[in-house]
């Protein structure tokens, strides 16, 4: 690792976010299932310095993912179909917390099911857990058959899920809200009334790519979840929109790859952000992304970030 | 940290290879310095958000202590653009990515199966090994094949090189695994050879297939799109027998073909597709 040895900065950010009464030394944070459980990237970030990492979704038992093509690179952005490969939680608690907990940052856990038993059952083994600070509901994915973003795109069905996991725990619980909906305010309202503590969006947009001389889709699973700074526009218009219909907090996301762009989702009303896509063209975007924020606010002089926090000036 | 596998590399060289091929030589001691045959590094073709990621490519040599060659064909827009860089200019690489080949012992015998433009990293091998070594090669026809120089080094490695084109064009005419069984059904000391593939999946499924007929111990190297190429995208999933998957790029992308389900490889989109390919191909 070159180390370059920095002019010390004599004034300095403060870049404190208080997030569903979680504390975030800064409101940077790794979205889920771009980050992995933190240990692959761990090699090019230092996990210290991070507002906090959303894991991987997790699910009560280990899903093997959808067959491959899973991903499909399109304009400035890409297409998956993971289809939430991961270990199931036990193995999670067992094998992959025990690493995250070695850091001083923030882990939120990002529960999926296939059925509202099934979410619940996850909240429930995560109850009481050391190290870990919160819950990140996925009611969104687009990549599975049943769950997920069949919760997401139905009002009543996301109320009565998230009612039933804040029945389930104590923990701050976030709602990762889908964009494929016509009105994504209604649903951060009913977030907000079945109890949650803060709200993420956006999840990635439903989206296909044809091979035109196979006449097939590229994805295996024809349809996939389209991330990256193509949807970016889409993402910062819903956090504007959802800011100003809520109280709740937002983590504001969706194709963040610059300080800059984060500045966005914050301005439109974001506590907090997370680093997606990005995390895999750059393995190091989310230290770019703090030094932007920190270098932003000491040259506008802005003492605190949480003074930006809403502040689009739209007249 | 032990080494740093994120790095701005500068271009040496880059000029045309031939056969629609570049040879792309960067400065990248800490790669070239760790770099085993098999590895592979993501490299970024722009800075730009448009390709967004990186790309994989094998490396196919270490041509200096402190640089790495790349062979690449043109095959869409990331290579077309990475095909504008110039000498002196500095490309984003990340590596070296996941698990090589095994280097065989000196009383083995290698054979290397190489398809379309699976060579590099085979051509990098062949440059490793301290064995005698048989190449066996095989394109569509006789302009598809590896770059001329390219040919010649394998030669000079080699202890022979076998080449099948499906049209004749040069070597025997079909495909490289007819001329692989032969090979090695001929063989007598079947139990000193060690298999080494890179190619399309079908032509590996094929390898493999031989590989099991005569109980030859068969390393692949698995090509999958990816996106991050450090194991957290989940994208480059490879099906195993057991079950379920194995990254291309963490715990490969060079496999022990028996892991391999090969039945779920074949690039194909539609499972029932699969499976009509998978009975049509007997």
């Amino acid at each position: 690792m070159c180390i370059m040895k920095k002019k010390p900065i004599k004034a300095k950010a403060n870049l404190n976010v208080d997030f569903a009464g979680i504390k975030l030394k800064n409101p940077v944070l790794t979205a889920s299932g771009t980050f992995g459980y933190g240990e692959e990237l761990a090699e090019f970030v230092d996990l210290n310095l991070l507002g906090g990492v959303i894991v991987k979704g997790i699910s009560l038992t280990p899903m093997k993912g959808n067959p491959p093509p899973r991903i499909w690179e399109t304009p400035s952005g890409m297409l998956n179909a993971i289809g939430l490969e991961n270990p199931g939680v036990d193995v999670f608690l067992t094998e992959k917390l025990p690493y995250l907990r070695r850091f001083d940052t923030a882990v939120l856990v990002n529960i999926f099911g296939y059925s509202m038993d099934e979410y619940v059952q996850v909240a429930e083994r995560l109850e009481g857990v050391q190290g870990i600070s919160g819950i990140e509901v996925n009611i969104s994915c687009p990549n599975v058959k049943a769950g997920g973003m069949a919760f997401g795109t139905d009002v009543h069905a996301t109320s009565e899920l998230l009612s039933a996991i804040r029945k389930a725990t104590n923990l701050p619980l976030i709602a990762k809200l889908s964009p494929n909906v016509t009105d994504v305010t209604e649903f951060a309202k009913a977030a907000q009334d079945a109890g949650c503590n803060g709200l993420s969006l956006i999840n990635t947009l439903l989206g296909m790519a044809i091979d035109v001389r196979c006449r097939r889709p590229r994805l295996a699973n024809c349809t996939g979840g389209l991330s990256g700074p193509a949807i970016r526009p889409v993402a910062v218009r819903m956090v504007w929109q959802t800011a100003k219909a809520v109280s709740l907090p937002i983590i504001g996301m969706g194709g963040i790859m610059t300080s800059n762009d984060a500045l966005e989702f914050i301005l439109a009303g974001a506590s907090a952000i997370a680093v997606g896509t990005a995390n895999f063209a750059n393995p190091r975007a989310t230290l770019d992304v703090l030094d932007g924020l920190e270098s932003f606010l000491l040259e506008q002089g802005v003492s605190k970030i949480q003074d930006v926090i809403g502040k689009v000036n739209v007249r | 940290m032990p080494l740093n596998r994120l790095s701005k590399a500068t271009v040496l060289s880059h000029k045309p290879a031939g056969r629609g091929y570049y040879r792309i030589v960067l400065n990248a001691p800490e790669i070239a310095s760790g770099a085993r045959p098999g590895q592979f590094v993501m490299l970024r073709v722009s800075e730009n958000l448009d390709p967004l990621l990186a790309r994989p490519f094998g490396i196919s040599d270490v041509p200096a202590k402190s640089a790495i060659e790349i062979l690449y064909r043109v095959v869409g827009k990331g290579t077309t653009m990475l095909t504008g860089r110039k000498v002196g200019e500095k490309l984003v690489v990340l590596g070296p990515l996941g698990r090589g080949f095994p280097l065989p012992d000196k009383g083995k015998t290698l054979v290397m199966v190489a398809g379309g433009s699976g060579f590099p990293p085979l051509h990098f091998l062949s440059q490793r090994v301290g064995c005698s070594s048989h190449l066996f090669l095989g394109s569509r026809d006789r302009e598809c094949l590896p770059p001329t120089g390219i040919l010649r080094n394998f030669r000079n490695s080699c202890t022979r090189v076998h080449i099948a084109t499906e049209d004749g064009s040069m070597g025997s005419q079909g495909m490289t695994t007819d001329i692989l069984n032969a090979f090695v059904t001929k063989l007598e000391r079947k139990f000193n050879i060690v298999l080494c593939a890179c190619g399309p999946h079908s032509m590996l499924a094929a390898v493999s297939r031989i590989a099991n007929l005569h109980a030859i111990p068969c390393y692949v190297s698995m090509e999958e799109r990816m996106a991050c190429g450090l194991g957290v995208c989940m994208g480059c999933s490879i099906p195993m027998k057991g079950g379920g998957y194995k990254r291309a790029c963490k715990e490969g992308p060079v496999f022990d073909a028996q892991e391999i389900d090969w039945s779920e490889t074949v690039s194909l989109p539609f499972p029932q597709l699969r499976k009509q390919v998978n009975t049509s191909e007997r």
